[in-house]
C-alpha cells in the first residue's frame, strides 16, 4: 500500500496539475488552488481514505505536509488502516 | 371560538418540502396571501393558536405573539382545528354548537369543530394526544373538503386565486405615483397600486386578462411589463421586468428578467435577466444573473419531480418549474431542470448545463458535484449578512431550527456527497 504521503501527493498532483509537490507547499499560495479546488480536494481525500473530515478542519490546513498529518490523526481516529 | 392551526410532522407535510423546512405549511401562499389569511377569512375566529413541529416551536414563537404548542389553549373555549392543507374556500363550517371531527382518507384530522365543554373532557398532553383522544370519544366523519397536496398545487392555482383574492379585497384604482407614459392596458377597474407605489416611466400594466394589484413601496422601473393577475408585494422593486400571468411576488423582492407564474416568497432576488416560471421560491433567495428554469419539457409530458431524491412523483401537470427553499443561491447561468428541487440553505453553482433534479439541502453543488463546501457556519454567516442588509435579524432560535433541519435532511445530503466524492476521483 502506498503512504499516505503519496496518496495525498497523487490526488493533490492529479487535481491541480502540478507535477512536483513539496511539503511545505501552501495548496493556495504555491500551488494556486482555488476555493473550489479546496472544497473538492476535501471530497477527494475522504473518498481515497475512506473518512469523514470534520469540513472547518480540513479547509483550515494550509500545506500538503499539514494535509498529510491532519489526514493520519483523521484516520487513525476512525480506525482506517494506513501505511505511514 | 379559538382557531388552531396544526402542522404535525407527517408524510404529507414533506410533500411541503422544502419550502416548509424553515416554516409552518400555513406561511405558504397562493394569490394574494397565505393559507393562514385565507382560512382566517374564512372562519373568523376570536383568537388563534398554533401548533408546529417541535423542532421550529421556539423560532415561531419569535415571529408571532399568539401562543405556539401551549397545550392550555385546547381547552376553555370553543375551538376550531385545521390542517392548513384544507382548502379555506371549500370549507363547509359545521354546525355550530356539535363537536365533530373530519378525517381525511388516512385518519388524520383535517379540520374539528369542539366545544368547550367537550374539549375539557379530552386528553391534553400534546396536540398529538389530544387528537388520538378527540378522535375516540367524539363523532367521526370523512372530510369532504378539498386539500393541497403538493407545493406545485399552490403554484398552479395561483393565477385563479389571484383573480378571487383581488375580487374579495375589492380595491381597485391609482393611490401611487406614476411618472407618464404608463400604459395601462384592461380595465382599471381591474387594477390596484397602492399609496407611495411608484411606476417609473415606460412601464405596461397589462390587465386584460387579469387584475393586478401593487402594494405600497413597491417601484417599478422603465421597461417593465406587468400582465394580471399578478400581485405585487410591498417594498418590491422591479427592475425592467417581463412578468408574465400568475406570479406573486415580495414582499421586499428585487426582481428583473422574465417570471411567469410563479410564487415568490419576500426578500428573495432575481435581479437581472433569465427565466423562472411556474416555480415557488422560498425567502433570502438569491437566483444569479442568467439563471434560468426549465417549466415544460420538449415532448409535453407530464413533469417529475423528486422531493426525496429518490423516487419521481408525476405532477400530473405539464407545467412545473422549480421548487427552490430558503437562503438558497444560484450561480450565474445556472440551468434548472424542468421539476427541480433545490433544498434549502444551498448553494449552487452552474455547470454549463442543466443541473440534477436533486439538490439537498445545505449542499454545496460546484462543478457537478454535492459536496459538504465550506459547510454550514459558512451558510449561516452568508444568511445573517444578507438578513442584516435588510434589517432582519438572524436570531439563535432560527439557527436552532435550522440546525434540526440540517440533522433531519443529512442522510439524503450525505448519500448525494457519496456520489460526489467518487465521481471526482474516477
Amino acid at each position: 500500500m502506498a503512504t499516505v504521503e503519496e496518496r495525498v501527493k497523487a490526488i493533490t498532483a492529479n487535481k491541480l496539475g502540478i507535477d512536483e509537490i513539496k511539503l511545505e507547499d501552501s495548496f493556495t499560495a504555491d500551488l494556486g488552488a482555488e476555493s473550489v479546488d479546496s472544497i473538492e480536494l476535501v471530497a477527494m481525500f475522504e473518498e481515497e481514505f475512506g473518512i469523514e473530515m470534520d469540513e472547518d478542519a480540513a479547509l483550515a490546513v494550509q500545506t500538503v505536509g499539514d494535509a498529510i498529518t491532519f489526514i493520519t490523526k483523521v484516520c487513525k481516529e476512525q480506525g482506517v488502516e494506513i501505511e505511514e | 371560538m379559538r382557531l388552531v392551526f396544526i402542522d404535525s410532522l407527517c408524510e404529507k407535510r414533506s410533500r411541503f418540502y422544502p419550502l416548509v423546512f424553515g416554516r409552518p405549511i400555513w406561511e405558504l401562499r397562493c394569490g394574494m396571501s397565505s393559507l393562514e389569511n385565507k382560512l382566517m377569512a374564512r372562519i373568523r375566529p376570536d383568537d388563534v393558536a398554533y401548533f408546529v413541529p417541535d423542532y421550529m416551536a421556539d423560532y415561531y414563537k419569535t415571529r408571532t405573539d399568539k401562543p405556539v404548542n401551549d397545550v392550555t389553549t385546547l381547552t376553555g373555549e370553543d375551538l376550531i382545528l385545521v390542517d392548513p392543507r384544507i382548502k379555506a374556500d371549500h370549507l363547509d363550517l359545521p354546525n355550530k354548537h356539535q363537536s365533530q371531527i373530519d378525517l381525511d382518507d388516512e385518519g388524520r384530522v383535517l379540520y374539528a369543530r369542539i366545544s368547550k365543554e367537550d374539549s375539557g373532557g379530552l386528553e391534553a398532553e400534546d396536540i398529538e394526544t389530544f387528537l388520538d383522544s378527540a378522535k375516540s370519544s367524539l363523532p367521526c366523519v370523512s372530510c369532504k373538503a378539498p386539500t393541497w397536496e403538493y407545493t406545485w398545487d399552490l403554484v398552479l392555482a395561483n393565477a385563479e386565486q389571484i383573480t378571487a383574492d383581488f375580487e374579495k379585497a375589492g380595491r381597485s384604482g391609482i393611490e401611487g405615483d406614476i411618472e407618464e407614459p404608463v400604459a395601462i392596458r384592461g380595465s382599471k377597474k381591474d387594477v390596484y397600486i397602492a399609496p407611495k407605489a411608484k411606476l417609473h416611466p415606460m412601464v405596461v400594466i397589462d390587465a386584460e386578462n387579469g387584475p393586478i394589484y401593487i402594494e405600497e413601496g413597491v417601484e417599478i422601473h422603465p421597461f417593465s411589463r406587468i400582465e394580471g393577475p399578478c400581485y405585487i408585494g410591498r417594498n418590491s422593486v422591479l427592475l425592467g421586468a417581463k412578468c408574465r400571468e400568475g406570479n406573486s411576488i415580495g414582499p421586499i423582492c428585487r426582481i428583473g428578467g422574465e417570471v411567469e407564474e410563479s410564487i415568490i416568497h419576500g426578500y428573495s432576488n432575481k435581479y437581472h435577466d433569465g427565466f423562472l416560471g411556474h416555480s415557488y421560491v422560498g425567502e433570502w433567495v438569491n437566483l444569479g444573473a442568467l439563471t434560468t428554469n426549465s417549466d415544460l419539457k420538449n415532448d409535453y409530458s407530464n413533469v417529475s419531480v423528486m422531493l426525496d431524491g429518490r423516487k419521481s412523483i408525476d405532477t400530473g401537470s405539464t407545467k412545473v418549474g422549480s421548487l427552490i427553499g430558503d437562503h438558497t443561491k444560484t450561480s450565474i447561468g445556472t440551468l434548472l431542470n424542468t421539476g427541480s428541487y433545490l433544498g434549502a440553505m444551498a448553494i449552487v453553482m452552474a455547470m454549463g448545463k442543466p443541473l440534477p433534479k436533486h439538490i439537498p439541502s445545505f449542499a454545496w453543488f460546484i462543478e457537478g458535484n454535492v459536496t459538504k463546501g465550506f459547510g454550514k457556519r459558512t451558510l449561516y454567516g452568508t444568511a445573517q449578512k444578507a438578513m442584516s442588509r435588510r434589517g432582519c435579524e438572524w436570531s439563535a432560535q432560527a439557527e436552532a431550527m435550522w440546525d434540526a433541519v440540517f440533522e433531519m435532511t443529512s442522510p439524503i445530503r450525505k448519500k448525494a456527497i457519496k456520489k460526489g466524492r467518487r465521481r471526482l476521483l474516477t
